[in-house]
């Protein structure tokens, strides 16, 4: 039979007070003490070895072998020199111990009492863990970025031949095939397309507002400008408001035609201004050459979508 | 009356290696916790959305590791790999089309669960912290609807993609950089895939697994809500444990939901569109279908514009989203019974027809683009 905490202590004499606590060791899981409450609480707390109880008589009564005076013999319960088994891990202890609630002591191990610099040890692990972590924050940070900034690439593509556009003011589709070299991968051939529109002077005013379009290089100086009198305008096939590929097409409200995205429904003119839609700007003019024999060569640049300014990417 | 005398009989040798493995680990302390635990009011249908999504959950880790085998994460081969579990690997095209589908019943099955946490007020103290898990949990899954789509490298992955990134550009301030760190340059191309492919198979599942543990562990500590209607009384009558018919009850439902995932894959396997490449052709660029709405909220003239887009695709649903993770700390009163919370039910309604209307609507549109 096990006692309960709170049974009462009995003396060889007489009653001496209540158990409050026990004392396990935290090695054999056995316990070691008692500890006795004395009567009306006054006389504090006493630590008593297990072989000083001689029967329990009953969950609610221990008796001992000592008498009360001899009792007065044990220490009193220095109570910082335990921790209840809340604050330590011991593996097993439920298995060996049965206990009704109630405050189960461990004590602490002498080389852990009166230690001052507690605290001081505890700072001082975060603060070597914090200087195992900081040197890797800025090449972990620079490794993950290494491909994302690159110099603009301004070669010139040809793209095809101007003999293809019979009327004017109509978006013509000119798909073609470009080297993309990337890290460490083989040169690709990647598809795209552009469109091209032989504007009349309305809309070369449209588009050029009378003024030459220049074209900067990362370092902000002109790399080509479009004369504001050429009737072959290049737009970008990237559509300003999120970068889909939008087309030429005829609809029910524009017979003649105009630029719609299908991804979501922007519409633009011949000149690439915003008819309808969510585009935050007109299309995107390309720098564009035809040489004599009307073929068309463009810079491959292609902008930031969904912002009103044209944010060069590539 | 005596009884025939007991023999006391051996243990077998599974018994006992049983026994070894007990001792030194507590297996028996384990199981009888994970099983034992009381569902107050009782077990129901409507508690297995959870079960579901750790199910879903663990097929995907599975059929996604049985395509890691043959696909290869490039630009030249990504889609010639993907063909070929199709195509050529047995039972390739099953093991894709499972992991397609289980996706987006990964998303349907978090649009319920949340809506039954929702609709049973069991958001509510003390379970706001098992809430929050859930919300981020949710965010992982959108996570890994959007960086898998890329993966087979056609016309649909890469246009998802280039719309995707350029709606995450438009976040104030991180955009720029957050646009550039997906990519991993300034267009889409072979950095973009090794990002997604990195995010998708080791971030986000190790994310996912270690969070859903919060989100269990929490669930546990907390222990279940239970009906929002009863007295206690009727409450403790109807009690039962985890085990049986709560167990029960979620393996019909994990069941049903495998069945009809199958059933998908069969119906609508997995069927490539023509190789990724920066003209999209005669291809109308989509999202995925759980993303539709969204995509359609962006046709809108008042989410034109710089500023409009701002709005609609990063306002909105980030304020959506802060709500909902704010909604245990605004509405603290403890009344859980949904009909008697007429804003909670409204409001649900509301955003459920919303993302229906809305998703319909872009289905209606692609009919008229053709």
């Amino acid at each position: 039979m096990q006692p309960k905490l709170s049974a009462k202590a009995v003396c060889s004499d007489k009653e001496v007070g209540r158990i409050s606590k026990v004392v396990v060791d935290p090695l054999s899981h056995e316990i070691s003490h008692v500890v006795i409450q004395g009567r009306n609480g006054k006389s504090g707390e006493r630590q008593v070895p297990i072989s000083e109880i001689r029967e329990v008589v009953s969950e609610e009564e221990v008796v001992f072998r000592c008498s009360s005076e001899d009792l007065e013999q044990y220490p009193l319960l220095d109570r910082d020199s335990f921790v209840t088994v809340h604050d330590v891990e011991i593996a097993h202890l439920e298995d060996n111990l049965h206990v009704e609630p109630g405050e189960v002591l461990v004590p602490l191990p002498r080389l852990e009492r009166e230690i001052p610099r507690r605290m001081f040890f505890a700072n001082m692990t975060h603060a070597i863990g914090a200087l195992i972590t900081l040197p890797l924050v800025y090449p972990v940070l620079k490794y993950l970025m290494k491909p994302m900034y690159q110099p603009y690439d301004n070669s010139w593509f040809q793209v095809g031949n101007v003999n293809k556009i019979q009327k004017e003011n109509v978006g013509y589709q000119y798909k073609f095939t470009r080297g993309f070299k990337e890290a460490f991968m083989p040169e690709q051939e990647i598809e795209k397309n552009i469109w091209v529109v032989k504007a009349t002077p309305e809309i070369q005013e449209a588009v050029y507002g009378g003024e030459d379009k220049k074209f900067y290089d990362n370092k902000g100086d002109v790399v080509w400008a479009n004369k504001a009198t050429t009737p072959f305008i290049g737009f970008s096939g990237k559509c300003p408001h999120l970068g889909c590929g939008y087309k030429w097409r005829k609809t029910k409200n524009y017979p003649d035609g105009v630029f719609l995205c299908p991804c979501h429904l922007s519409i633009y003119d011949e000149a690439g201004k915003v008819l309808d839609g969510p585009a935050p700007r007109a299309l995107d003019v390309l720098p564009m050459k035809v040489d004599a024999g009307g073929n068309i060569n463009i810079i491959d640049i292609e902008y930031k979508a969904g912002v009103k300014g044209q944010i060069r990417l590539l | 009356m005596e009884g025939p005398s007991k023999v006391v009989q051996e243990p077998s040798p599974f018994e006992k290696v049983v026994d070894f493995v007990d001792e030194r680990v507590g297996l028996k302390t384990i199981q009888a916790k994970m099983l034992n635990e009381p569902v107050p009011g009782g077990s129901r249908w409507a508690y297995a959305f959870g079960s579901c999504l750790l199910f879903i959950f663990i097929l995907q880790a599975v059929t996604g590791i049985l395509l890691m085998f043959y696909y290869v994460p490039s630009t030249d081969h990504a889609y010639a790999s993907t063909q070929y579990i199709i195509h050529e690997v047995d039972y390739g095209w099953f093991l894709l089309s499972y992991h397609f589908w289980g996706s987006s019943a990964m998303v349907v099955m978090a649009f319920a669960h949340m809506s039954q946490v929702f609709l049973w007020g069991a958001y509510k103290k003390p379970r706001e912290l098992i809430w929050l898990v859930g919300l981020v949990l949710f965010g992982i899954v959108m996570g890994f609807g959007f960086t898998g789509y890329l993966l087979p490298w056609d016309q649909r992955a890469y246009w998802a993609t280039v719309v995707g990134v350029e709606i995450m550009d438009k976040t104030p301030i991180a955009g720029d950089f957050l646009a550039r760190f997906l990519k991993g340059g300034p267009t889409p191309g072979q950095m973009t895939l090794s990002r997604f492919f990195v995010i998708h198979v080791m971030v986000l599942p190790a994310a996912l697994a270690g969070l859903a543990g919060l989100h269990l562990f929490l669930f546990r500590k907390a222990g279940p809500a239970g009906p929002f209607r009863g007295s206690p009384a009727e409450i403790k009558a109807k009690t039962d444990y985890f085990f049986p018919r709560q167990i029960w009850k979620d393996i019909v439902a994990m069941a049903t939901v495998f069945l009809i995932i199958c059933s998908l894959a069969f119906i609508e396997p997995v069927v490539l569109l023509e190789k990724a490449t920066p003209d999209p052709g005669d291809y109308h660029p989509e999202p995925e279908w759980y993303f539709l709405f969204l995509f359609q909220l962006l046709r809108l003239k008042i989410f034109g514009g710089e500023f409009g887009q701002f709005l609609g695709a990063i306002a909105i649903p980030g304020a959506f989203m802060a709500f909902l993770a704010a909604l245990p700390f605004i509405d603290t009163n403890p009344e859980r019974n949904i009909f008697k919370r007429p804003v909670a039910l409204i409001g649900w309604i509301v955003v459920m027809l919303g993302i229906l209307i809305f998703t319909v609507s872009a289905i209606i549109n692609r009919e008229f683009l053709h």
